[in-house]
């Protein structure tokens, strides 16, 4: 079974992700913290990582930074609420985009495509 | 012995005497006077003087006298003649001095000084021509041509001056009123001929201006110092060359001959034209550098057109920034939750636990789908502050934003007139800015005006500029109107309020664009998206 970690500061969107996803069917762990993440990462192995980039007083491309260095066999979907970040550099190394919203009929294509995409190669 | 004149014949009527005409009595009580006006000339004094004895010292002196009164006065003739015409001329100097110190305008100098070289009232010249030093002093460029091109166009102009009879002054207005650009065009291929490199040393333009001194050439056609090329298009055999100088600068040259008449051009005309070319030069350079002043100043005063503009733009956009900031971080604020509120609806929906409460999730659903479309309005105000540009062609762009809003629009009720100019030039824009742009003016002519039906877009190009115009046919907006759709909102009574014109026109203005609302004549607004025909590069 496919495992997602959701890193985002906030509980309700961790637990609508959470269970939006499990019912996808995928295994599905939360995070609120960067440090919190990479102990969970550090612990298991995920097919994809759902990244927010405002993190109160931290930054999600920070962890995006050591992730794509040191994980690359995993994909990283950036999910936040800031849609001008499409144009920054460092946003450009993660494998997915998606704007947050109430629909997340995107999130799901966006996370399927990659999954699909890893097992393809 | 006989004599006849009357000093020797004291009895005889000097009343009588021959040489003496009407107006001259005077020199009836006046012996000395009548002796050396009328005595020395007179036929009978010579006679008298002739039959004195050989002997007689008195005739020789007599003799020597006469003759030499007589040479003296033909050389006080003469000389008063010179005054005379040398009194002429400083007045013609003059005259023309001061119609040039009051000409502050390059074309009134020039007519002037033209004027005066090929009038008869003047110089007398057939034609001239003026060569002038260009702005990085490499040519001396054919600038003015005066005079007539052929024989009959000689006789006939003469003929018109002859029977106008203007003063100089007056026909030198004339010339500047209604003739200098017509001149101009007409020696336009001498003129073209005429112009050299300043490099060219040895050419006798830049010999006369590098010497600072006139030349007179005689005789061209065999002269090896001029050019062949040069006689050949000036067609004469002697021409003068006048160098123009100001204060050590070299302004340029002047050309005369007498193509028409072939009257030789004398050493004197020579001189006379040296005296005038002087401050005909210093007015030249003064107009010159009055008109590079007014260059300058209406370059100053648009600078600071555009830098008060720029000035007042700074300040909106500061407190359109400002707004956006607020507006941003509100917004940002808002994603979170509103994400969370819609998704936790949709899984409600889905699970089917409140299905006597559907149609109250399908309302939660509904709202938080509009409010997220104001979250996108709201913060495409603070985001990409750079365009992407490209060349696109406009009109494309118009039928593309027309057909997906016709299809997205509920039922297809939406439908649009597109009058796109043929062949509208390709221009740099953002396409996914101006696009926005294009729907932000659309939606909100739709929004107020839902019975408007169709909707005409228009596009049309002129000059550097393309406009992509939205036409609202039903309404008109008083100026307050107009004001408060371009003021992030601030709220009318019968618009609302709203960021989305307002944020168009600050999208525009980074793009380099504006954006302007008009009243259509006889009722309607036109809204009008203005674009720079930006070409590949710029």
């Amino acid at each position: 079974m496919n495992r997602i970690l959701i890193v985002d500061d906030e509980a309700s969107i961790r637990l609508l992700y959470s269970q939006e996803l499990m019912d996808e069917g995928y295994e599905v762990d939360t995070a609120g913290t960067i440090s919190e993440a990479l102990g969970l990462l550090s612990e298991k192995s995920y097919s994809v990582t759902l990244l927010d980039i405002k993190l109160k007083n931290e930054s999600g491309l920070d962890l995006l930074q050591k992730l794509v260095k040191e994980r690359n066999d995993m994909a990283v979907i950036l999910s936040t609420a800031f849609s001008c970040y499409k144009d920054d550099f460092s946003a450009w190394l993660a494998d997915g985009y998606v704007v947050k919203s109430s629909d997340m009929k995107e999130l799901k294509d966006e996370i399927k495509r990659l999954i699909e995409r890893k097992r393809a190669r | 012995m006989g004599y006849k004149c009357c000093w020797f014949n004291p009895g005889r009527n000097i009343k009588e005497c021959p040489n003496i005409e009407e107006g001259e009595e005077y020199l009836y009580s006046s012996p000395r006077k009548r002796l050396v006006e009328k005595c020395v000339y007179c036929q009978s004094f010579q006679e008298d003087i002739a039959q004195l004895p050989e002997e007689s010292p008195l005739k020789k002196i007599i003799s020597i006298l006469s003759d030499e009164y007589k040479e003296q006065k033909g050389h006080l003739q003469s000389l008063s003649t010179f005054l005379t015409s040398k009194s002429m001329e400083i007045k013609f100097l003059h005259e023309l001095s001061l119609v040039l110190q009051t000409s502050m305008e390059l074309d009134e100098v020039l007519s002037v000084a033209m004027t005066a070289i090929t009038s008869g009232k003047g110089f007398g010249m057939n034609r001239a021509f003026l060569l002038m030093t260009d702005r990085d002093r490499k040519y001396l460029v054919g600038h003015l041509g005066v005079g007539p091109r052929n024989y009959e166009e000689a006789w006939r102009i003469w003929d018109e001056v002859d029977r106008s009879n203007f003063s100089l002054t007056e026909l030198s207005r004339e010339f500047y009123k209604t003739k200098i650009s017509s001149e101009r065009a007409k020696f336009q291929d001498i003129l073209e001929k005429l112009t050299i490199s300043r490099d060219l040393k040895e050419h006798i333009f830049n010999r006369s201006l590098n010497d600072r001194r006139p030349i007179l050439v005689e005789n061209a056609s065999q002269n090896p110092e001029i050019d062949p090329g040069l006689v050949s298009t000036l067609g004469v055999e002697q021409f003068l060359v006048m160098p123009l100088i100001s204060r050590n600068r070299s302004i340029g040259i002047l050309l005369a001959d007498n193509f028409v008449t072939n009257k030789p051009i004398t050493p004197r005309d020579m001189q006379s034209l040296q005296t005038f070319a002087f401050p005909v030069a210093f007015a030249i350079e003064r107009a010159s550098l009055y008109e590079r002043l007014n260059d300058e100043v209406e370059k100053q005063a648009m600078a600071n057109k555009k830098l008060k503009e720029q000035q007042e733009l700074i300040v909106r956009m500061e407190n359109m920034a400002v707004v956006g900031r607020i507006t941003s971080s509100i917004a940002h604020s808002i994603r979170n939750p509103l994400a969370a509120i819609g998704g936790y609806a949709r899984s409600l929906m889905k699970s089917g636990d409140l299905i006597d409460k559907k149609e109250y999730l399908e309302q939660i659903l509904k709202q938080a789908k509009q409010l997220d479309e104001v979250l996108e309005e709201v913060l495409s105000y603070s985001d990409s502050v750079h365009p992407v540009m490209d060349s696109w062609d406009l009109n494309h762009l118009a039928a593309s934003v027309a057909a997906d809003m016709e299809e997205r629009s509920i039922e297809h009720k939406l439908k649009f007139v597109l009058k796109l100019e043929a062949d509208l030039p390709q221009t740099r824009l953002d396409y996914k800015q101006i696009a926005y742009c294009l729907k932000t003016v659309i939606s909100h002519v739709t929004i107020n005006q839902p019975e408007a039906g169709s909707i005409a877009i228009e596009t049309c190009s002129s000059g550097e500029r393309i406009w992509l115009c939205v036409i609202d046919k039903v309404s008109s907006l008083s100026e307050e109107m107009k004001n408060a759709l371009m003021t992030p909102f601030m709220e009318t009574a019968t618009l609302g309020q709203g960021v989305g014109l307002a944020l168009c026109k600050v999208i525009l203005e980074r793009h380099g664009s504006s954006f302007d609302i008009e009243d259509i004549p006889g009722g309607g607004t036109r809204y009008c998206i203005i674009l720079q025909n930006l070409k590949e590069g710029m």
